[in-house]
């Protein structure tokens, strides 16, 4: 309950900042425009030459695009920002303000996770769910209520996996400033706004275990156009588990470490 | 029946760093086995504070004054010793801990920058849990006191440096800490502004007897807030008491001053005086010289022995010339 | 897709960079630029398969997006950025003062920029050539044409890029244009496919538009996609637009550095 208002008071504190600057919406719209044209069309250019690449026809490719729409705007809404306010170029850990957020009588790892949010990504959102929505037109067949529950824990599973990630990602802020695996992470995520099965089977393999960026996108969007085994959809939850435990576990490590290096 | 607010004993603190060595191939010795270097910030700290005291932490800079605040506040881990305040030991990070202390950092903010602090003041309000009038109550309390009922619905980051400086003071005790660490609260401020923000942290302290520590370079700080103070140097405790008494205890020397009989002889005192003494103003109508403390009576006998001695008086030396002493001792 | 690079340059500006690792940070930078091309040339190679898209082995598409990697690499100006920056921050004025062009300042960085993304650039293509099998068909004219073309779609993006920044003499926010740039350099100029691939409408604007000339076309000349008439009005168009340009700086230069001391910068 208490958490529930702080996240409240944390959205409206976020919600002033954000109009603090004003002139930065049309740039935000006009980049958000840009990244949803160039997505479409860039799928429209590969569908206008093939009809499907190893099985993914149009419809399912844009349901990988329309999922990654969606991950990429509620990481925009919260996780980013939040992130970056504690590891990012300017944020806490730089400017040595992490001693206040520690002296918080709140969890450490949450209070990291949910206290920046950017409102404008819900426009993201919006666009991502569009694109979603027309993906799920086009598939020549109507969506069980399996599908859906599928598609929903899957989505569920493919976000927590992208928290763990950039959780990992900002606690490596507490061993090196200087190391950007955050940054390496957010070109390898490109790959994520096509269908895995676009990429040779080697990177294939890569992209879904190792740097699980097609896990996000291409196992949510596969329940909806072909359906998911129960075991997959298990499997799928049980490693966003075990990634979040890790990232969590790194996280503590870097507090701990904080605790005894800092000075 | 021990009723000390915080207890420390043997507070110690060593960084490991680790050592680097240029070349490649000391490099990828390194990965194999790192080699490290212990370096001491704090050693066997001992001290107990009474609820509602105000006790100053002083030393030159890097002698671990803010390493021993940080480690009662919890941010650090110590390597040895132990601290209890208020029942916690700070380092468990407990919430009902974190929930009574506070800590203002001269150097960094807490407040969100692009936003009114009132606004800042009601996410830390959600932070703390703390009731809708108490909170209101405070924070009326607080602005009246530091008269900055403008301020609240301006932009932070339009704000003065003195004003900011009010907002975090505010910010650091709305949740009524019963104990506040203060590092530098006065840093950068002009004369003036310092002085109010003393007399505001004056009149905190006797008004809701929350236990203080600060830490300052200006003297004056420490001088006008608190009358006990704490010496660290090089990581030890060097003081522990009166700042008033501290140049009795701790100078190294003595000042002489004498005034001598201009006409009977003394033309030739500088030749006539003893080894170990320095002469810091030359006038024999006022001569003042600085003696190394343990010689002190020696000396003053053999000055009586030997020179036209009209008048003379040992003096302990002013406390800002001791404490100039005893930093630069630590630049060396 | 422009935000690493956005922010990497005002990052320089910072100062930040003096205390960590130069060349870690050029590199990400650089490998965020290489991801665009090398995503559409998995996707391209894995739609190829044993067949021919367009006419185009899965050899030779990827020879095509290899070369277009590194004429990526080294026609991107990144200064096209901090030029913005600098009027707007205010220290244009310190440049102008200066006996010689601003723009001289902006080529020298450029190209000790270059340098340093090419020692990483470099071996990362060579290791997918060994890896990918790309299938060059080079000729002596695909090779001769190929350096004039680089050197042309070098300086075409480079003057062009920096005349959309002298924007900033007038907007506030002109750097908003670049994106849009951007965004038409990935559709337009052989990112997202080869030209030759693109559909009817998209393919005349290519051809049309500039955007082509500063990337694709080189990359074209050199794998022997483009025929003897296509390679001619290829150049022709290539030297029209950088003449256009070049206007163009000239104009908005002179107007602008007029502007800025009017105002008083």
């Amino acid at each position: 309950m208490m958490h529930l208002r702080l996240i409240r008071a944390f959205i409206s504190a976020s919600a002033q900042e954000e109009a603090a600057y004003r002139a930065n919406f049309y740039i935000s719209l006009l980049h958000s425009l840009l990244n949803f044209a160039t997505g479409l069309l860039g799928l429209g250019i590969i569908y206008g030459q093939v009809q499907t690449i190893q099985g993914w026809d149009y419809a399912s490719a844009l349901a990988v695009l329309g999922v990654y729409l969606t991950v990429s705007a509620l990481r925009g809404l919260m996780m980013g920002p939040s992130l970056d306010a504690l590891a990012g170029m300017d944020g806490e850990v730089w400017r040595g303000a992490f001693d206040f957020t520690l002296l918080r009588p709140v969890r450490t790892q949450f209070l990291v996770s949910v206290r920046k949010w950017r409102l404008f990504a819900l426009f993201d959102l919006l666009l991502g769910l569009l694109v979603l929505g027309t993906a799920v037109t086009r598939l020549n067949h109507t969506l069980s209520l399996y599908h859906i529950a599928a598609f929903l824990l899957a989505l569920a599973a493919g976000l927590l996996a992208l928290y763990a990630i950039l959780l990992a990602a900002a606690s490596l802020v507490f061993w090196d400033p200087g190391l950007m695996v955050g940054w390496v992470f957010d070109s390898v995520f490109q790959m994520a706004r096509y269908p895995v099965g676009l990429y040779p089977g080697w990177l294939r393999l890569v992209l879904t275990w190792i740097i699980p960026v097609g896990f996000i996108t291409s196992i949510p969007a596969a329940a909806l156009s072909e359906g998911l085994s129960w075991e997959l959809l298990g499997v799928s939850l049980a490693f966003a588990l075990v990634l979040a435990a890790g990232a969590s576990w790194l996280f503590r490590a870097g507090l701990r470490r904080y605790a005894s290096a800092s000075s | 029946m021990n009723n000390a607010h915080i207890e420390v004993q043997n507070l110690s603190k060593t960084y490991r760093v680790p050592q680097r060595q240029s070349g490649l191939g000391a490099a990828l010795r390194s990965l194999a086995r790192r080699e490290y270097t212990e370096v001491t910030a704090v050693s066997h700290l001992s001290f107990t504070i009474q609820p509602g005291e105000m006790v100053g932490f002083i030393g030159p800079n890097g002698a671990g004054k803010t390493t021993t605040l940080k480690m009662l506040a919890g941010l650090l881990h110590p390597t040895g010793g132990t601290a209890v305040i208020d029942g916690y030991i700070p380092w468990e990070r407990q919430p009902d801990y974190l929930r009574r202390i506070s800590m203002v950092l001269g150097n960094k903010s807490q407040m969100l920058w692009d936003i009114p602090p009132l606004d800042t003041f009601h996410v830390l309000g959600e932070i703390y849990g703390l009731d809708k009038t108490a909170w209101q109550q405070t924070v009326d309390e607080l602005t009246a006191v530091l008269q900055m009922e403008d301020l609240l619905t301006k932009p932070v980051r339009n704000l003065s440096l003195g004003e900011r400086m009010k907002c975090e003071l505010v910010a650091a005790l709305l949740h009524r800490p019963s104990v506040l660490f203060l590092d530098e609260p006065t840093l950068g401020l002009d004369v003036s502004m310092q002085r109010r923000l003393r007399q505001f942290i004056a009149d905190t302290n006797r008004r809701t007897g929350a236990t203080m520590i600060l830490t300052s370079h200006y003297m004056a700080d420490v001088a006008e807030l608190c009358p006990r103070v704490i010496l660290i140097h090089h990581g030890r405790l060097l003081y522990d008491g009166l700042l008033g008494q501290l140049s009795d205890q701790l100078a190294p020397f003595k000042l002489i001053r004498l005034t001598l009989d201009r006409d009977n002889g003394s033309a030739d005192w500088r030749e006539r005086l003893p080894e170990g003494t320095a002469v810091l103003n030359p006038d024999p109508a006022n001569l003042t010289l600085r003696v190394p403390r343990r010689e002190t009576s020696a000396i003053t006998a053999y000055l009586l022995n030997t020179l036209p001695v009209v008048d003379l008086s040992v003096e302990n030396p002013p406390l800002e010339a001791v404490i100039d002493q005893i930093y630069q001792e630590a630049a060396v | 897709m422009n935000h690493n690079h956005q922010g990497g340059l005002a990052l320089i500006r910072a100062t930040w960079l003096s205390w960590m690792q130069h060349r870690s940070f050029f590199f990400i930078l650089a490998f965020g630029w290489m991801m665009q091309p090398l995503i559409f040339m998995f996707v391209w190679a894995t739609a190829a398969g044993d067949q021919t898209i367009g006419g185009l082995t899965r050899g030779e598409i990827v020879a095509y997006y290899l070369t277009l990697i590194l004429v990526n690499q080294i026609t991107y100006s990144q200064t096209n950025w901090t030029v913005g920056d600098l009027i707007r921050g205010g220290d244009m004025n310190r440049l102008l003062l200066l006996p010689m062009s601003p723009l001289y300042n902006t080529l020298a960085s450029e190209l000790a920029g270059k340098v340093v993304y090419l020692t990483f650039v470099l071996p990362i293509v060579l290791l997918l050539t060994l890896l990918l099998k790309p299938a060059f068909n080079l000729t002596a004219v695909s090779l001769f044409a190929f350096l004039p073309a680089l050197l042309l779609a070098w300086l075409l993006r480079f003057l062009w890029g920096y005349a959309l920044a002298l924007l900033a003499f007038w907007a506030a926010r002109a750097d908003a244009l670049l994106a849009v740039q951007d965004a038409l350099v990935f559709l337009l100029a052989g990112q997202a496919a080869p030209t030759l691939l693109l559909p009817p409408l998209l393919r005349t604007l290519a051809v049309i538009l500039p955007f082509r000339y500063m990337v694709g076309f080189p990359a074209e000349v050199l794998t022997g996609q483009l025929n003897g008439t296509q390679l001619t009005a290829g150049f022709v168009a290539q030297i029209g637009w950088l003449a256009v340009t070049l206007l163009l700086y000239q104009v908005m230069w002179r107007r602008g550095v007029r502007q800025y001391t009017a105002v008083g910068g």
